[in-house]
């Protein structure tokens, strides 16, 4: 058994901030297939993965400011996969000819002890949601076609109820920071799937009443 | 993963830290050990702030260990773990205003990686803000997960170069109630350094204030 290396250096914090970039609209329920069509000959040729996830959002209230929040999803359809837990940092504001909303990312593969785990830490879960859906890839962009459901009794994942009568559209890549032509590739996708779906920057902040 | 034994070596009278690490070696090699490359176990620890007064604050402990280099454990002491990827320390950073980084507390165990057939020993030099407070000895018997089946093996083994410094059967195996199966994470491993390092952060260090 070789030994693995070892680093002189601990590698922790410091290391490359990887930003999301992210475009969102929307698909009426009957438009669902037309847009699956078009999104299997535009993109990467393989199979378009179908998937179930249930996503909790945890948050953790400090002393002051807002609070921390943390998704955490798990797949339903592989069960024995890892919790994949996301931080999601403020959209950066900044050129506003920027064609996607860009937010600094951290994802994190961890283990089914998860939700134990981030309790004893001090965040409470806020709300949860299941997701299903198919998901489409081309080059480094990543393409998901998902309806959203509610949860009526907590923890419970079979007994959901439809959020509403579409679906949501997600373009996303997630790159180092300061690739800007990252955005101009993903806007000219996007073109390519008008009229079928208009995707566009969408603030999150701008969405709280 | 095998069943792992990690325990303190006491320096050897008369001796530095780095001369009883040596004298290990020698055994280990007189044995017919390999040497193979080096290995390094290391823990941050976080403070949770905003706690109600009254509780004593939470301590998140974060572990590293070489032979998994791309996982990290978080662990609270008696409490719940949790094995993530090496992007949990980002995490930390970004939390850095609900988990203060206690630097000071950093400790390291670095050394040499031995194999003598179905073994893995490690000998380690426990350092706290550079300072030497210690030496280690993890030994993994890699064919077994039961340490019930091959504890008396492990023992006699590790009686072979270590004398009469043998531990008795680590707490978290004992504590196990089904009996005696090692899951095949490294909780159990690092569990058993975590309690090594708090055992040597408490000792004094001979001649300094006690902290």
């Amino acid at each position: 058994m070789e030994a693995p290396p070892v680093t002189v250096m601990p590698v922790t914090g410091g290391t490359i901030n990887m930003m999301e970039y992210l475009l969102q609209g929307s698909v009426l329920d009957q438009s669902l297939e037309s847009l699956l069509h078009r999104l299997r000959g535009l993109c990467d040729n393989m199979e378009p993965e179908s998937f179930i996830d249930h996503e909790l959002v945890y948050l953790l209230k400090g002393q002051q400011g807002n609070p921390f929040i943390l998704r955490a999803r798990r797949s339903l359809s592989h069960p024995t996969s890892p919790w994949h837990l996301r931080y999601l940092g403020q959209p950066e504001v900044g050129d506003k000819s920027r064609h996607a909303l860009v937010r600094n990312c951290v994802d994190v593969a961890a283990s089914h002890s998860l939700p134990e785990f981030l309790n004893e830490m001090g965040f409470r879960m806020d709300h949860e949601f299941v997701a299903n859906g198919h998901i489409f890839r081309k080059g480094a962009m990543k393409i998901v076609v998902s309806k959203l459901s509610r949860i009526l009794v907590p923890g419970n994942t079979d007994n959901t109820e439809r959020l509403s009568l579409s679906y949501l559209v997600e373009l996303s890549v997630l790159a180092p920071a300061g690739q800007d032509t990252v955005s101009e590739d993903m806007r000219s996708f996007a073109e390519q799937l008008k009229p079928l779906v208009h995707l566009e920057k969408i603030d999150p902040s701008k969405q709280r009443h | 993963m095998g069943v792992t034994c990690v325990c303190q070596v006491p320096v050897a009278e008369g001796k530095s830290v780095q001369q009883t690490v040596d004298i290990l070696h020698k055994k280990l090699e007189q044995l017919g050990a390999v040497k193979q490359g080096s290995f390094c176990v290391d823990c941050e620890t976080y403070h949770a702030t905003g706690n109600v007064s009254g509780q004593p604050t939470k301590l998140l402990y974060v572990m590293h260990n070489s032979e998994t280099p791309l996982s990290c454990l978080a662990l609270f002491e008696g409490g719940p773990c949790l094995i993530a990827d090496a992007n949990f320390d980002v995490l930390m950073v970004k939390l850095k205003s609900h988990f203060q980084n206690a630097k000071g507390h950093k400790v390291e165990c670095r050394g040499s990686r031995y194999r003598y057939c179905d073994f893995l020993i490690k000998v380690g030099t426990v350092t706290m803000s550079s300072s030497a407070r210690g030496i280690s000895v993890e030994v993994e018997y890699c064919p077994c997960v039961v340490p019930g089946d091959c504890w008396n093996l492990v023992k006699e083994f590790m009686q072979s170069f270590l004398g009469s410094s043998v531990p008795e059967l680590p707490s978290v195996f004992a504590a196990k109630p089904e009996g005696l199966f090692a899951p095949a994470d490294s909780v159990d491993t690092m569990t058993q350094y975590l309690e090594l390092f708090n055992k040597l952060r408490k000792q004094q260090i001979p001649g300094s204030n006690v902290r």
